[in-house]
């Protein structure tokens, strides 16, 4: 075999590594084919045409694609992030962050891979995933950017060990976000679609609303700057029923969508483990909108001219107030830190107390409503089949309005066997 | 390569073999014969006792189900034209594409329980 063509070879055996372990065995057949074809340009021909079922199987190009766009956003984070004196104390954290957060966002999903398997294919977990890897590279920035401003005025002084622990707890706090993102949003995750959907939104909401109270973080001096006196009050109320009852609200819906095959205990332990999660995931996806978008807020105000006049509309600042403002948001931004570090225990326990309160105070959470039809016998395998995608999505997680209904009934088995394993989705029952 | 395929239906069949007899490339035969496994009409396996310093090479063969599908899309691809001045297939894809679409139907008729 000529060297080119053992080259080829090869690296065509390494690059059927990148095909789906199902296609595996079609990629190395058709580079051991490669054997008994005559050497020279017919060989190369034969190659050429496995390259082009494993671009193909291995959907190379969306995989590039991604991790292209990966690079690009690490490099842009990298570029907005690394310049600084050497001397300073926030360009060395500043750089730390660069290289601790690409190495997170980067090694972290192989780890979850090992324990919960890829990615969901589902549209929202998707959605989750670019979106929280977006907010930890534009957290990154905008951190940095906040301490160096600091630091120019004198915020850090040595030996700075109090700020070294703080810079410690945000890298510990943010791999903990990521690994979050990474775990509710995989293959063999056990939180469902309909829990992500509600725990994702009602965040989002929670996020924006706490962004509209304090757009410059909780300190006294730059709380509510662009709605001035009584005009706020509404908003505050909105954020605190958001804080406290969004949780409690995310949890009992997720519970309630939730159905799943088993025992009234182990229905039970599975909906509380839904609240739970949904809980967590709103003041999770909350405490991360309201952190990215406040520091960027404080990160851009001391150039951004057209920002300060939204934020104090009608006000005429003096250069020095202006100054002492700016100083004082960014000193303000540690309450992120405490936002982060206690909305997702608070959602947590929320979730949890919510559902187990219910449980334990009368029907299943999901009980609601005329009673059902009489249970009927577990199927006799156990409804693997129809249950292949309860809980973890299955074939039709992402899709609107699909909820786990795992088969209660004979009828939901056959309709499994036809639909592989899908059953109807709700809106078709 | 249905045909060949059908001429000695138990006999394992390598994948350069097949592209000699058909005229097919690497890159267009393989394919087609991913969707035949994928729809139980192929079946492959590794070969037990490769020869000396070569690696295990991978076979193939038509499934029973593949057989009686491969009878009749053959049968069907024979039958003359619909309509006069029907233009004549140039290339194995345009012989093997229609083929391999009326297996599918063939299979999805067939359904779960066919044998």
């Amino acid at each position: 075999m000529g060297r080119l063509s053992r080259a080829a070879a090869a690296a065509g055996r390494g690059a059927a590594r990148l095909v789906p372990a199902g296609r595996r065995d079609w990629a190395e057949a058709i580079w051991a084919e490669a054997y008994e074809v005559p050497s020279g340009l017919r060989r190369l021909a034969w190659l050429a045409g496995g390259v082009q079922v494993i671009a193909r199987e291995a959907l190379t190009a969306r995989r590039i694609g991604r991790w292209l766009l990966f690079a690009a956003a690490a490099a842009w984070m990298a570029w907005a992030t690394w310049p600084g004196s050497p001397g300073r104390f926030a360009t060395g954290t500043a750089r730390v962050d660069v290289v601790t957060i690409v190495l997170l966002l980067a090694g972290l999903p192989w780890l979850a891979r090992w324990f919960l398997g890829p990615a969901s294919n589902g549209r929202l977990a998707r959605f989750l995933r670019v979106g929280g890897y977006a907010a930890v590279l534009a957290l990154t920035v905008t951190k940095a950017r906040v301490w160096r401003f600091e630091d120019a005025h004198g915020g850090f002084s040595p030996p700075h060990s109090f700020a070294w622990f703080v810079e410690i707890v945000f890298l510990v706090v943010t791999a903990g976000y990521v690994a979050a993102v990474l775990a509710v949003t995989a293959q063999r995750s056990r939180v469902a679609p309909a829990t992500l959907a509600i725990g994702t939104g009602t965040g989002i909401a929670l996020g924006v609303v706490m962004y509209a109270v304090a757009p410059l973080g909780l300190a006294h001096d730059a709380t509510e700057p662009w709605l001035a006196g009584s005009a706020i009050d509404p908003v505050v109320a909105l954020a605190w029923i958001l804080l406290l009852g969004g949780p409690v609200a995310a949890g009992g819906a997720a519970a309630r969508r939730y159905r799943g095959p088993g025992s009234p205990r182990e229905l039970s332990n599975a909906k509380l483990w839904q609240g739970a999660a949904a809980g967590f995931l709103a003041t999770g996806v909350g405490a991360l909108i309201v952190t990215v978008l406040g520091t960027g807020t404080v990160a851009l105000m001391p150039r951004a001219a057209w920002l300060r006049h939204w934020l104090y509309p009608g006000q005429h600042l003096l250069a020095a107030v202006v100054s002492n403002r700016e100083l004082a948001a960014s000193s303000s931004t540690q309450t992120y830190g405490l936002i982060m570090v206690t909305f997702p225990v608070i959602g947590l326990l929320l979730g949890i107390v919510s559902i187990n309160a219910a449980i334990s105070s009368g029907p299943s959470p999901g009980g609601g409503g005329p009673p059902g039809p009489d249970p009927v016998p577990d199927p006799p395998d156990g409804g693997r089949l129809a249950s292949a995608g309860a809980g973890t999505g299955g074939p039709a997680a992402g899709l609107p309005g699909w909820s786990e209904e795992g088969p209660d009934s004979e009828h939901g088995e056959v309709l499994a066997d036809v639909t592989g394993g899908a059953g109807l989705p709700a809106g078709m029952r | 390569m249905l045909a060949v395929l059908c001429e000695e239906p138990s006999q394992w069949r390598h994948g350069y073999a097949l592209a000699k007899q058909t005229g097919l490339k690497s890159g267009t035969l393989y394919p087609i014969l991913i969707r035949l496994a994928d729809r139980g009409l192929v079946e492959a396996c590794w070969q037990e006792e490769p020869q000396p310093g070569r690696p295990r090479r991978h076979l193939y063969r038509l499934t029973a189900a593949g057989l009686a599908s491969a009878t009749g899309a053959l049968a069907s691809a024979a039958a003359p034209p619909a309509r006069p001045g029907a233009r004549a297939a140039r290339t194995g894809r345009d012989v093997v594409a229609p083929v391999v679409s009326g297996l599918s139907r063939g299979a999805a008729r067939a359904g779960p329980w066919a044998g």
